[in-house]
């Protein structure tokens, strides 16, 4: 009994170390007519609902990808600069007392860019080598 | 009304606010905390025979957008300490004037600490519960007006609000009521550091039968003492100051208040805690010391002391008595690890060791396992 629960506790940990350490390089990606600059630090407010305007003055539309993809294990450990579970205890601290909704999410890559080709108002980023013609790119490190 | 009635209202009176336009967001949390003290001893509502009552809680939060800039929200909380019976917890409108400015009306929380708002969100901090000493106090919510600004300069993030309405609650003697209550507090931000500064007033009354029975046989031998003593539209001050450093791999953090109604029984109460944890990958341990000294000074002494003679014994009786039998002095170290089973799942277990400086008895050791959900 004893072992088990001592073996499944390795490889609980062995999964979870596995599973953050696989990390893509995503770059940041907007709608081609967004001449707004973006670095990594108004990237990160727009994304926590800091920031809701882009330099430009246009309202930002931060799309975030689901959690446990390889680009949002990369994004928030990279531009967020914390894990995925810290970026949900934040959000879940401003959505309980109504000072913010965090940022829809979809399921990949594909779906990112298509929202944001379709809408010029909207961010998100995805796995530099998904990027496709639709959207400006804007690496970040 | 019944729980499920109650439920029924709040999604039906939102759903009609929102029915025109627009997006209704609900959201919900959980908390399962389970706790057994050391043998014969008792501690935060657990006693030695394992239970879920004290710390477990269940929430339902309905938010709706009644056009672009207003938002009607509503929580209903059902605690275990009180049987599971629901209660709306906060029913607010906010109007968001601009980028940088909200303002909300309504029951809501009052921002006296750094978790304050979400101190019922057991997924938002690493602790099994929020540290008593600092947050056990008795006007958490406040029916009134906030004022929220936030913005940012060059590196420098800064949240300001403002608050002000009234408040009713309850403690250990009995119900709590704050009336012209004004509160505010500034945070600043940059990076790994985080500070922030709060001060509160208002007019404080408790009434408490214990107390009234005290405040009312010395009222027969002086009038103005007991008033003196008593704590009825009474103004408290409330100072607190917070400071955090968050590297990612560690991080330390820690709050400091005080309480004070001056012209009443109640001692100052000053509380600390101070926590520092490790996060490695999903793992967050961490170790919390937190200290409540509310014992002050004797009060009044110079008042009783110019009565006539006969008098002294009594009413000194009745003005060290109260301010004794309300005195605490305590303080509880724990070590504690969080676990991040998922991005709304988190696992945690906790022991304290709560020290009495007043009454050995009440020494008391605590083990306590939770589960923490949010949707």
């Amino acid at each position: 009994m004893l072992k088990h629960t001592v073996k499944k506790i390795a490889l609980t940990a062995a999964f979870l170390l596995g599973s953050t350490s696989v990390f893509a390089e995503v770059v940041v990606i907007v709608h081609p007519s967004n001449s707004a600059s973006i670095d990594a630090k108004s990237t990160q407010r727009i994304f926590l609902g800091k920031e809701k305007k882009f330099s430009t003055g246009k309202e930002a539309i931060p799309i975030n990808q689901a959690a446990g993809t390889a680009s949002r294990n990369s994004f928030d450990n990279d531009t967020l600069g914390r894990n995925s579970a810290q970026v949900s205890a934040y959000w879940s601290k401003l959505v309980f007392t109504g000072k913010g909704i965090p940022p829809k999410e979809v399921a990949d890559d594909a779906e990112v860019i298509a929202m944001v080709a379709a809408n010029p108002d909207a961010i998100g980023y995805v796995d530099s080598g998904s990027v496709t013609a639709s959207v400006k790119a804007i690496a970040l490190n | 009304m019944n729980n499920f009635s109650k439920t029924v209202v709040l999604l039906t009176s939102l759903g009609f606010a929102a029915a025109t336009n627009a997006e209704v967001r609900i959201n919900g949390f959980a908390n399962l905390v389970g706790g057994i003290t050391s043998s014969d001893d008792a501690l935060y509502g657990y006693d030695d025979s394992f239970s879920f009552k004290s710390e477990s809680s269940f929430a339902l939060q309905v938010s709706a957008d009644i056009n672009d800039k207003m938002t009607a929200t509503g929580q209903i909380i059902a605690r275990g300490e009180d049987d599971y019976d629901a209660e709306f917890e906060w029913a607010y409108f906010t109007f968001n004037a601009t980028d940088h400015v909200s303002i909300s009306a309504g029951r809501l929380r009052l921002p006296l600490f750094k978790y304050s708002a979400s101190r019922d969100v057991g997924y938002s901090y690493h602790w099994v519960n929020t540290p008593r000493a600092v947050y056990a106090v008795p006007f958490n919510n406040l029916d009134g007006v906030r004022v929220d600004y936030a913005n940012y300069a060059g590196d420098w993030e800064y949240n300001l609000q403002l608050a002000v309405g009234t408040f009713s609650g309850d403690n250990d003697l009995g119900d709590v009521e704050g009336k012209n209550v004004i509160v505010g507090t500034a945070e600043v931000q940059k990076d790994w550091f985080k500070a922030r500064v709060v001060t509160g007033r208002g007019k404080t009354t408790i009434d408490a039968d214990a107390v009234s029975n005290i405040i009312n046989a010395l009222a027969q031998i002086s009038p103005e003492l007991a008033n003196d003593l008593d704590l009825r539209d009474d103004s408290g001050l409330f100072l607190g100051v917070g400071l955090e450093a968050d590297f990612y791999d560690w991080f330390i953090s820690g709050e400091f208040t005080s309480i004070n109604a001056e012209d009443s029984f109640s001692p100052e109460d000053k509380a600390f805690y101070i926590t520092a944890g490790l996060r490695f990958g999903a793992f967050t341990p961490s170790v919390t010391y937190e200290k409540l000294d509310g014992r002050g000074e004797i009060r009044f002494l110079d008042k009783v002391a110019a009565l006539p003679v006969a008098f002294q014994p009594a009413a000194t009786a009745a003005v060290v008595g109260l301010q004794q039998a309300v005195a605490d002095e305590y303080e509880v170290l724990t070590l504690g690890v969080r676990y991040d089973y998922d991005t709304n799942i988190a696992l945690k277990a906790d022991i304290s060791s709560y020290t009495s400086d007043i009454d050995d008895s009440l020494d008391s050791g605590l083990l306590r396992f939770a589960v923490n959900y949010i949707f």
